[in-house]
């Protein structure tokens, strides 16, 4: 059997003034999903005055669909904190997957104004975040 | 020492000697005062002819009175031999302790390694009815725990092959069998009066039994069993230490045997599980025929994160349903939840003819706060109309399915729509076309195009040689293209990691000569 | 032979009528028409044939013309596919037939592929024949992974495991195998073409027993139990030879070899380039399988298996109209790539030398 060599996931997280940009390198897999999410996350309930999250996609290698899982999880916190999510300089192969599974037009919409979160949404921003979009306004 | 002459009478016996050979007096002959052996050899070592003894070879050796002794002849001058009793006893008894444990020291490392080399019960079982038999005792029964009154039994005669029955009998009625097959209280081994024993307890052909021994086999924390040994009259009864070795047996048997009863309980409820699991066996549906195929993208595993199933209209002359899908994730988690999405889809039936519907409250059943699990899937609803196959296909953000027409042409079916279960609100468009006899629709999973592997190591199978090899399968009945596809992502693998990979083939049937379908068999045909 | 069987073969009437199934069962198959197919073996049952007959003599003939018929390039891999989905079915549409219902009255049996194994119907075939003889008997498919095997043997008491491969190139996949089973004490007897034409491999890969067919499979069966197996038997005593990790290292750098040589191929051969994406990926492939059978022919260290199938190779690519020219060049340049490979250079020679001297490719082979 011809071992492949493991495409790790590497993180490369800048600050600028109201966005926070996350340039990937390498597969966004069933192993490594967790660790965007994580990222994501965290500079969310970092940077409560964020209006703009990007994640840089040039370098992305493949994306199977816990890869994608973790993008639209990372969609949902980014519309419950009311920042807008950009997926940057997407690879051909990342377009046709969002197409395909008509993902494309939700992952990249502007957020919703912040009072009209589902109501899904609400609850999973009380359990996973410790500061919640009102206090933040 | 004693000195004989050469007529085998008793010349001299010493002090020394007296004790040992107190009938030895002087005059008396040997024949009548010394064990067989010697005065054997002392016959062989006076006959006239050439001697072996005594220096080729050992010593005679043997038993006088309960003792091992050596007897080293000198030959005296007048033709008398001199023969000096030489004590063995503790010498000897030591080289046999230590021959035994050898043996048995063989034989339990033989035991442990037959039993744990099988998590099958009925063959542990066998083998420690057989080596108990072989080593132990003169038969041997092994008796599985049980709640009741029915015992599964496993009888073996020395030299014989061991047999199974079921023994109807109370356990408790035997001293020792009840303690023994319910590990508690813990009880050392049972001696019972062989003529107490139940006749089931006796194997036939045994004869009369001198001695039965229960021993209990203690497993993993749980009761093993137990195990019986039985002695013929003429043999003799069980030494203490012979106890203790049937007891070093048991506690290897008892392991092995409640290794395998543990297997057993867990695979079937992980089996009873997985059955509802398990992507079902796909036939000819009202003159539709339907073939599917599944690998799991574990070796180890039989179930993972894809799914397909085929539901039967209940009216005749209403459409089958199909669907086939892929859910986010892998193993056992994904697996579970393809068994949720297959039971609401199951409950959705009644709205079947409208695809739309289906994964939009499919897609709002599956929401949840906490994660954004998703899946992917295509329904098809599939009817025979005359000779044709009437299909509608909806694709919920999954790869298009393809269809073979006849003349090798292969087209992507055009349905596009979001995946289900992670976004608030989802569309799809649905699409209708037909199959002539001989065409087919296929539908997979993303594990046959993004097989990576090929000639060169690290291309994707992808869909233009998916379609390629499909052009080629014009006409081929339904199982024949889901075997070809299978075989052609396994090659293009070989033997790498993959994905699961799941493919269903719908087909209008190339020959219409349809006679009796009973909807339970395929019938028989008329050409 | 029971007495039974031998009337059922004479209602069958002589060899002719054998041959006249064949050729209507053949008719069938490769017009595609699954309905013939599973009508004529119901007709011959319903006239008294014997089923084990209509099995081996007459749907396992036409499964072997099959596999002719794509040598020769006149079928395709998907026709291979569709004729044997065919004969599929006939199988299971005599297996309803009152004539091929049987009681178990002799023990089980397991009937299993090897992993990888794409052609289950002569597994399949044994089964049923197994199954008339009077064995409860599981067949676990084509594509049954070891693990599964194992699983299934622990769950079921198996008197022996009947394991069949077709393709040279899984045995060291069917050594695994094998081994698995006796670590469990369960006794193996394989059979198919993967195994040599005398089964000369099913000895150093640890088998109990080899049948060169179902039927010699079915009368050893019959004959005595296999005796278990050895328990303390060590699975590297078998092919000491592997301890030069020569089989590992072409296993495993596989890929990058085809690659190399590839690469080699098309500054030697200019016409190359002008190839199709179609026409490169077949001569990769034909690559790969060089060393997936070199790698094979190094675990089992036997020129033979390697010769015999680059001859194979040679005729089966004159018969597509694709010159043998390429491969004795290939064959150079994949020595000079594994040059530090002693057993791996030998054997390819070993090759090179078999292209020379077999005349039915020498025709195509101007070299």
């Amino acid at each position: 059997m011809t071992t492949h060599p493991h495409h790790h996931l590497q993180l490369t997280t800048v600050d600028g003034e109201d966005s926070v940009r996350i340039e990937l390198h390498g597969d966004l897999d069933y192993d490594n999903a967790d660790l965007l999410v994580q990222e994501a996350t965290d500079r969310l309930a970092a940077r409560p005055a964020l209006t703009d999250l990007h994640l840089l996609c040039a370098d992305l290698g493949a994306v199977d669909s816990m890869g994608l899982c973790a993008l639209l999880m990372i969609a949902r916190r980014t519309a419950e904190a009311g920042v807008r999510l950009h997926l940057d300089d997407r690879p051909a192969r990342l377009e046709r997957l969002l197409t395909l599974t008509g993902t494309l037009g939700h992952l990249t919409a502007p957020p919703p104004p912040r009072s009209s979160a589902t109501s899904a949404a609400e609850e999973s921003a009380g359990a996973a975040r410790p500061t919640g979009p009102d206090v933040t306004t | 020492m004693l000195i004989a002459d050469a007529r085998g009478l008793v010349v001299r016996c010493n002090d020394a000697a007296v004790p040992v050979l107190p009938a030895a007096a002087p005059g008396a002959p040997l024949a009548d005062v010394v064990p067989g052996w010697l005065r054997d050899a002392h016959a062989g070592l006076c006959s006239p002819g050439p001697h072996t003894a005594p220096d080729s070879g050992r010593a005679p050796a043997g038993e006088i009175g309960g003792r091992f002794y050596e007897a080293h002849p000198t030959v005296r001058d007048d033709g008398s031999v001199a023969w000096w009793l030489v004590d063995d006893t503790d010498h000897r008894l030591v080289r046999e302790a230590l021959r035994m444990e050898q043996e048995r020291g063989a034989f339990l490392a033989k035991a442990s390694n037959v039993l744990l080399s099988s998590l099958n019960l009925a063959r542990c079982m066998d083998a420690t009815a057989q080596m108990a038999a072989e080593s132990l005792a003169d038969a041997a029964l092994v008796i599985a725990p049980v709640r009741g009154q029915r015992l599964p039994v496993v009888t073996c005669l020395r030299g014989g092959e061991p047999e199974t029955s079921t023994v109807t009998a109370d356990p408790d009625a035997v001293p020792g069998l009840g303690e023994a097959l319910r590990g508690f209280p813990p009880v050392p081994s049972r001696w019972i009066d062989p003529s107490a024993a139940p006749a089931w307890m006796v194997p036939e052909g045994i004869g009369p039994v001198g001695s039965i021994v229960i021993t209990p086999l203690p497993g993993h924390g749980v009761p093993a069993g137990a195990l019986i040994l039985l002695r013929r009259a003429e043999a003799a009864a069980f030494t203490e230490e012979e106890e203790v070795f049937a007891r070093l047996f048991a506690a290897r048997a008892g392991a092995g045997m409640s290794a395998a009863r543990l297997y057993a309980e867990q695979s079937s409820i992980s089996d009873l599980l997985m059955r509802e699991l398990l992507p079902p066996a796909l036939h000819q549906i009202s003159g539709v025929d339907f073939a599917g195929g599944y690998r799991p993208s574990a070796d180890h595993e039989r179930i993972g994160g894809d799914f397909y199933d085929v539901h039967p209209a209940t009216v005749e002359g209403e459409p089958s349903l199909v669907l086939l899908g892929d859910v986010c994730g892998k193993g056992l988690e994904a697996a579970v939840l393809t068994g949720r999405i297959r039971n609401t889809l199951h409950a959705l039936l009644p709205l079947a003819d409208d695809h739309q519907r289906m994964l939009s409250l499919l897609n709002t059943s599956m929401l949840s706060s906490h994660h954004t699990r998703f899946a992917t899937m295509v329904l098809a609803s599939a009817v025979r109309r005359g000779s044709t196959v009437d299909l509608k296909l909806t694709s919920g953000g999954h790869p298009s399915p393809l269809i073979v027409r006849a003349d090798g042409t292969v087209e992507e079916a055009e349905t596009h729509g979001t995946l289900i279960g992670a976004i608030p609100t989802v569309t799809a468009a649905t699409v209708s076309t037909s199959l002539a006899p001989g065409e087919s629709c296929v539908l997979y999973t993303d594990g046959i195009t993004e097989a990576k592997g090929g000639p060169m190591g690290d291309d994707l199978f992808g869909e233009e040689r998916l379609k390629r090899a499909l052009a080629g399968c014009a006409g081929m009945p339904a199982e024949g293209i889901v075997e070809h596809v299978q075989m052609l992502a396994a090659q293009w693998l070989n033997d790498r990691p993959h994905d699961d990979m799941a493919v269903v083939v719908i087909s209008a049937p190339r020959t219409h000569h349809l006679s009796a379908v009973n909807g339970h068999t395929r019938g028989r045909y008329t050409a | 032979m029971s007495t039974s069987t031998v009337t059922r073969l004479t209602a069958m009437g002589h060899a002719g009528h054998i041959e006249r199934s064949v050729e209507l069962l053949w008719a069938a198959v490769s017009a595609g028409d699954e309905y013939a197919a599973g009508d004529l073996v119901l007709r011959l049952l319903d006239e008294g044939a014997d089923p084990e007959s209509v099995l081996l003599d007459v749907i396992a003939r036409v499964q072997g013309r099959v596999g002719e018929e794509w040598a020769a390039n006149r079928m395709s891999v998907a026709q291979e596919h569709a004729a044997t989905a065919i004969n599929e079915r006939a199988v299971a549409a005599l297996s309803t037939h009152p004539a091929a219902r049987t009681t178990a009255t002799r023990g089980r049996l397991t009937v299993a592929c090897v992993d990888g194994e794409w052609h289950g119907l002569p597994a399949r075939l044994l089964a049923e024949v197994l199954k008339l003889r009077g064995w409860q008997v599981d067949y676990l498919g084509a594509q049954i992974p070891t693990p599964h095997l194992i699983v299934h043997l622990h769950n079921t008491e198996a008197d022996a495991v009947a394991l069949s491969s077709s393709i040279p190139t899984r045995l060291p996949t069917a050594h695994a195998a094998i081994t698995a089973c006796q670590a469990i004490g369960v006794p193996v007897l394989v059979g198919g073409a993967a195994f040599g034409p005398d089964g000369e491999y099913a000895k150093p890969l640890g088998a109990d027993a080899w049948a060169p067919d179902a039927r010699a499979a079915a009368d050893l069966l019959a004959r005595e139990p296999l005796p278990r197996p050895e328990l303390d038997h060590q699975q590297y005593d078998d092919l000491p030879h592997l301890a030069d990790q020569e089989y590992t290292l072409v296993s495993r750098s596989g890929a990058s070899l085809v690659r190399q040589v590839f690469t080699a191929l098309e500054d030697a051969f200019p016409a190359m380039r002008s190839y199709t994406d179609v026409q490169r990926e077949r001569t990769a492939e034909d690559l790969a399988h060089i060393v997936d059978f070199l790698a094979t022919a190094l675990y089992l260290d036997d020129e033979e298996l390697f010769t015999r199938f680059i001859t194979w190779t040679a005729r089966i690519l004159v018969a597509r109209g694709v010159p043998a020219a390429s491969l004795p060049p290939t064959l150079d340049l994949l020595a000079r790539e594994l040059k530090d490979f002693s057993r791996a250079v030998r054997i390819i020679g070993a090759g090179t030398r078999a292209l020379s001297t077999d005349h039915s490719t020498a025709a195509g082979n101007p070299a």
